[in-house]
């Protein structure tokens, strides 16, 4: 039974767990076994008092000893730690238990040891199983034993007693195990056998399956016992020289390990761990220890996090000429540092940077007071980065100045500075030592502190630096890579694949190529060939520019930039191959080149563009720095620009020419903006070779497509023969518009009017003007004086309204009876123009809305009824209710009323179709002739509404006008429009007839415009169409010479 | 490198030429619409010979006709490597430029002999190693083209004088 006590009872496997049934064996075994050993017990006594004295001692110095070992040797640890993965335990049980357990313990651990010499070959069985960790230590301890146990004296007994010993024992042990069952007996086994493996996976730990390696709730625990920040490492070795000193004595530390995870970025500092079978044993280890408090609250660290402890997180090794960045004080925050100097500790780093001192001047603002207050974090314009110089710091603050002007080193307000740099030891929790990426400028700024000016930079480091921070991201399949370290030194390969920091190249030359080799980035750099065309794309300030390789030295390669013609020098992992054509230079929607505006007066040139902003260069020659947000907006580069240059010779984009004086420099002209040309030059590489200059003051070198030199190449093909040319001086194809002369066909007319006094009689036009008509009234004899376009013309029998414009009354004009044939398709042609003529109308137009328009229109509103309703309708509804012709009720009466004829007879013509609008009403429907047109009209009165308002505004104008030229009506408005569009078709059948009409149409409309800016201008032209019978007075406005220069004017 | 390169195009003639000096008019249009020109990665130096004018096409919309021209000219492709002489024409502290006919090439600090330095005293400032060479606006040089760059209708190069027999040309 006894036997089994070894097994099961083991003090550090905590086996109760598994196995409770041979502890309770184990509990009582001291009775059987002194029974059973009472004949033997004097060999069994004092074997017992050996093993009491010795035994422990060797138990806990082995211990001891792996408890320093453990101490020493975090790494090793650490190691194996790392691989571990969590093993599902039992861990809820585990920590009641182990509490348990922890208190009988000792003494079983005692009882245990006290028994090992007698069963000599069964302890070796069970030392090894349990204690194992270490097989060496395991052997030395046999080899104790078997150096006691064979002591000559009692080599016979010894050997006796223990033959019968171990027999007993093996009889025991089987009985033992039979009467358990078999779910035990595997569990005994297990534990017995089990635990080997990872005992010995220590020494082989590739085939161990790493959760093997996991602690368990069987080990023992881990504490985390607080300590005094900065101290852990302290504590630890002090631990460790306590461990040593009471090695072997009494009280010997009863820990099993110890480490520390400290260190300025750990999140463990302030902590050491302890690993110990009991919280107490802890207290007796740490007590008296300096700088670690074992009597406040110790945490003890689950399970799961052991193997977390011990994870080994890759410090970066600081080395004297690695860089740094700064993170405090505030005032260098960010600010890179190169490494002196690492303290032994390896707390402290000594460091170099660029002062940024100001000499007190700042300080010399404040009151002396203010000076005290001052607090060193204090936000603050902080000076910016510059050498020490002793001359400054001479000025303002001599008495705080020592040094030795030899060495170049000063001290200066209690901070050292060697050659200009301030030297000073920092602590690494106040550095970034990780992904410090040092740019090329920064670290030039080091290197020029040399006095000889030389350059004395080492790169080395600097490369070591860069390639410490995400390297891989540096790589890309397709990219040519040279091993540069290492075995394969010197190979040139082709990457094809990049995993993490391992590439694979597929060799290209030399002995291997053709085979795939993987390689770690560390060695690697990129290859490039002086002409190759590469594009910056690391963190290096130059990002995104693409230009062509100059010259590689080692990894730094020289490249000639596309854009700005400069040269950079930048490290060959932030290149890449370019494609050809690419580049930087855009910003948003600014690229390079353009032409932006700045203020209302200031335009600029784009002439270099960062990422963040871009240089401008304005047109007074001056560059500024903006950002997308200043720039008003981008001037869209103008194609067909053109200036004069100082010959008087049309420059245009693209032509080369020359300043004339100053620095005769050349360029090609990329915008023409008023009267200054900006200019792009290759041969400087000022502001991108843009260079801004008057138009006047350039001359053309040469010209784009050879304008200039065009005489002797021979004629243009591409465009119309010269010599083909009728009328060179050709824009005359506005022909004049003819005179209409002869008898006003208004006169002998029957007409109503519609406006004024005589609103609604009848009346026959004696005479007529330019705009009024003299109308003889049937209802009593008196003839009275009316505006032209305040008369509806009627048809003597019927009673109709007519147009008698339209009616041949012009001689060429029977073309509008031809027209009036078609009038579909004339109305559809007049719309055309008509609504183009919009356009052009526009200006002129707006002009008369504003002056006569609005007046007459406010008048019709206010009161229609004192004009003649057909006018007043018109004009109403024409404008505003354009779309919406329910007011056209009085359209209605207008259908109804004089109007009527007229405007069945400018029905043929797009006057009709303005009216088309209005002529949606019934009335107008049911009016005459009407029926014909509907369709027409259908056609017009959709679109019209645009066109409705505009030709209705107009159709005062025309009508006064156009109802003397029928057509025109519309016509007029668009005479150009009219003629340009349709030339042809229009001038074919009547052209003179066309274009006649339509100015004289304008004419009056316009002509009344001008002089009477109200009402006026419809008015009279009305008055000139009542009395269109009268053909004075439609001779008036036809007289040509007053029709060419107002037509002009009106265009 | 000059070739003799045989070579298509399309030409377009404005209906107001047609007649009967239309093929001649063809051939001055092709002459004037590509010599002198870059295509692509080479220039056109010169049309030998405009042979097989094709039947004229009246393109619809424009009545413009269009011809399909073979021609033989003769080309300058410059290639990486190649050595060409040239004339400087802008001194800069970093290099210079030259012009090797219509191909402008920049010679960078870098890619010249050592002795070679840049002298801003000098008027006009140049390159010089106080000795034999003397590089300046004008002066005519033996460069090898290290790299080439197209663009759309232009093209130029990164030269080198470092190497035997490069540099300025006596006399």
């Amino acid at each position: 039974m006894a036997s089994n006590d070894p097994h099961f009872g083991d003090s550090e496997s905590d086996d109760d767990n598994f196995n409770p049934a041979p502890a309770d064996i184990s509990d009582d075994e001291n009775e059987p076994r002194s029974a059973q050993k009472r004949s033997s017990s004097p060999a069994n006594a004092r074997s017992d008092d050996e093993d009491d004295g010795a035994r422990p001692s060797n138990g806990a110095s082995a211990k001891s000893r792996q408890a320093a070992d453990d101490e020493e040797g975090d790494e090793d640890e650490e190691d194996v730690g790392e691989d571990d993965e969590i093993n599902d335990v039992d861990e809820d049980e585990e920590e009641d238990e182990e509490d348990d357990e922890d208190e009988v313990q000792g003494h079983r651990r005692k009882r245990h040891r006290d028994r090992r010499n007698a069963f000599f070959d069964i302890e070796a069985e069970v030392d090894d199983e349990d204690e194992g960790e270490d097989d060496e230590k395991d052997g030395e301890e046999i080899e104790d034993f078997i150096e006691q146990d064979d002591h000559p004296d009692d080599i016979g007994e010894g050997a006796r007693l223990n033959d019968d010993r171990g027999h007993r024992e093996l009889d025991r042990r089987r009985e033992m195990e039979a009467s358990l069952d078999a779910e035990k007996q595997a569990e005994i086994l297990r534990e017995r056998y089990g635990k080997r493996a990872p005992a010995r996976g220590y020494r082989d730990m590739a085939v161990v399956p790493k959760r093997l390696l996991l602690p368990s709730v069987e080990d023992p625990s881990i504490w985390a016992v607080r300590c005094k920040e900065g101290k852990e490492r302290e504590v630890i070795f002090s631990i460790m020289r306590r461990v040593e000193e009471r090695a072997g004595t009494k009280n010997e530390v009863p820990i099993i390990s110890a480490f520390e995870r400290g260190g300025p970025n750990s999140v463990m500092k302030g902590y050491i761990y302890v690993e110990a079978q009991r919280q107490n044993d802890i207290m007796l280890a740490l007590d008296g220890v300096l700088n670690v408090y074992p009597r406040t609250k110790m945490i003890l660290v689950e399970i799961k996090d052991m193997p977390d402890l011990l994870r080994v997180t890759k410090t970066p090794n600081l080395e004297p000429g690695a860089w740094v960045r700064i993170r405090k004080p505030m005032k260098y925050a960010g600010d890179l540092a190169q490494v002196l100097d690492v303290t032994e500790n390896g707390l402290e780093v000594r460091v170099r940077y660029i002062p940024r001192l100001d000499y007190g001047v700042r300080d010399e603002a404040l009151s002396a007071g203010d000076l005290k207050r001052k607090r060193p974090g204090a936000p603050g314009p902080r000076p910016p980065q510059r050498l020490f110089s002793e001359v400054e710091a001479r000025k303002r603050h001599p008495r705080h100045l020592q040094g030795n002007p030899q060495t170049n080193s000063w001290t200066f307000m209690g901070e050292e500075f060697e050659n200009g740099f301030l030297v000073k030891d920092i602590k690494i929790q106040q550095l970034e030592v990780k992904d410090v990426n040092p740019t090329l400028e920064e670290v030039t700024k080091f290197a020029r502190g040399a006095e000889d000016g030389t350059e004395n930079l080492d790169l080395k480091a600097l490369a070591a630096s860069l390639k410490d921070s995400n390297t891989s991201a540096a790589y890309a399949s397709g990219d040519i890579i040279e091993v540069y370290e290492g075995e394969q030194r010197g190979v040139v390969g082709k990457a094809t694949n990049v995993q993490n920091d391992i590439v694979t190249l597929q060799v290209l030359e030399g002995d291997l190529a053709g085979q795939t080799i993987e390689v770690p980035v560390k060695g690697l750099r990129k290859r490039f060939r002086p002409g190759d065309h590469v594009k910056v794309i690391g963190g290096s300030r130059y990002r995104d520019e693409v230009g062509m390789v100059l010259k590689i030295v080692d990894d730094r390669v020289t490249l000639l930039t596309d854009q700005s013609s400069t040269e950079i020098t930048v490290f060959s992992k932030d290149l890449r191959e370019a494609a050809d054509i690419g580049g930087q230079g855009s910003l948003g929607q600014y690229s390079l080149l353009d032409l932006v505006q700045l203020d209302p007066t200031t335009v600029g040139c784009i002439v270099k563009v960062d990422r963040e902003s871009m240089v401008v260069l304005d047109q007074n020659g001056d560059t500024r720095q903006v950002v997308p947000s200043q720039i008003t907006n981008k001037l869209p580069k103008r194609k067909m620009a053109v200036a004069a240059d100082r010959n008087g010779a049309e420059i245009r984009l693209d032509d080369v020419v020359r300043e004339h004086g100053g620095q005769q420099r050349q360029g090609k002209i990329i915008h023409i903006h008023r009267s200054f040309v900006f200019l792009h030059s290759h041969a400087s590489t000022e502001n991108a070779g843009v260079f801004v200059t008057r138009a006047a003051n350039v001359t053309t070198i040469a010209a784009k497509g050879g304008r200039i030199n065009n005489q002797n190449a021979g004629p243009d093909l591409s465009v119309m023969n010269p010599a083909m040319k009728r009328n060179p001086t050709g824009t005359g194809n506005n022909m004049q518009p003819p005179k209409t002369m002869g008898r006003d066909p208004a006169l002998g007319h029957t007409v109503t009017i519609r406006r004024g006094g005589y609103k609604g009689l009848l009346g026959i036009v004696k005479d007529t003007t330019d705009t009024c008509a003299r109308v003889e009234l049937h209802a009593k004899y008196k003839v009275v004086t009316v505006p032209k376009a305040d008369l509806v013309f009627k048809d003597k029998t019927t009673g109709r309204t007519i147009d008698i414009y339209s009616r041949g009354g012009r001689g060429g004009f029977s073309g509008s009876g031809g027209r009036g044939g078609a009038p579909g398709g004339w109305s559809g042609g007049s719309r055309t123009p008509m609504v183009a003529s919009g356009g052009e109308r526009t200006p002129a137009w707006g002009a008369s809305k504003s002056t006569a328009r609005t007046p007459a229109w406010s008048r019709g509103s206010e009161n229609s009824g004192s004009r003649t309703p057909a006018w007043g309708d018109g004009s109403r509804t024409v404008n505003p209710y354009d779309g919406s012709r329910t007011s056209y009720g009085g359209a209605t009466a207008y259908g109804g009323g004089a109007r009527t004829p007229a405007w069945s007879s400018s029905a043929k013509t797009p006057a009709h179709d303005g009216f088309g609008v209005g002529s949606k009403t019934p009335a107008y429907g049911g009016s005459d002739a009407w029926g014909s047109k509907t369709p027409a009209y259908g056609v017009s009165a959709p679109t019209p509404g645009a066109s409705g308002a505009d030709s209705w505004g107009y159709t005062p104008g025309p009508s006064g006008g156009s109802y003397d030229a029928p057509t025109p009506g519309i016509g007029a408005p668009t005479p150009g429009a009219l003629n340009a569009p349709t030339p042809g078709a229009y001038s074919a059948p009547t052209p003179a007839a066309i274009s006649a009409p339509t100015p004289g149409a304008w004419q009056g409309g316009w002509g009344g415009d001008a002089q009477t800016p109200a009402v006026g201008a419809p008015t009279p032209a009305a008055g000139g169409y009542y009395s269109a019978p009268t053909p004075g007075a439609y001779g008036a406005p036809e007289t040509p010479a007053a029709t060419g220069p107002r037509y002009a004017d009106d265009d | 490198m000059f070739f003799l390169h045989s070579m298509e195009r399309r030409v377009l003639l404005h209906p107001s030429y047609f007649g009967r000096n239309m093929h001649d008019l063809v051939t001055a249009k092709l002459v004037w619409d590509v010599e002198g020109h870059l295509a692509g990665d080479y220039y056109v130096i010169a049309v030998m010979d405009a042979f097989d004018v094709s039947e004229g096409r009246i393109l619809p919309g424009s009545g413009q006709a269009e011809f399909t021209v073979g021609y033989r000219a003769v080309v300058w492709r410059p290639f990486k490597g190649e050595v060409v002489d040239a004339v400087a024409y802008s001194i800069n502290p970093h290099g210079f430029f030259a012009q090797a006919g219509p191909l402008r090439l920049f010679i960078s600090g870098h890619l010249m002999p050592d002795e070679i330095k840049y002298d801003a005293n000098a008027t006009p400032p140049q390159f010089t190693n106080h000795a034999d060479m003397v590089i300046e606006p004008g002066t005519h040089l033996r460069v090898k083209i290290i790299g080439l760059r197209t663009e759309v209708g232009e093209m130029w190069a990164i030269g080198s004088i470092n190497g035997d027999f490069l540099g300025c040309l006596q006399g």
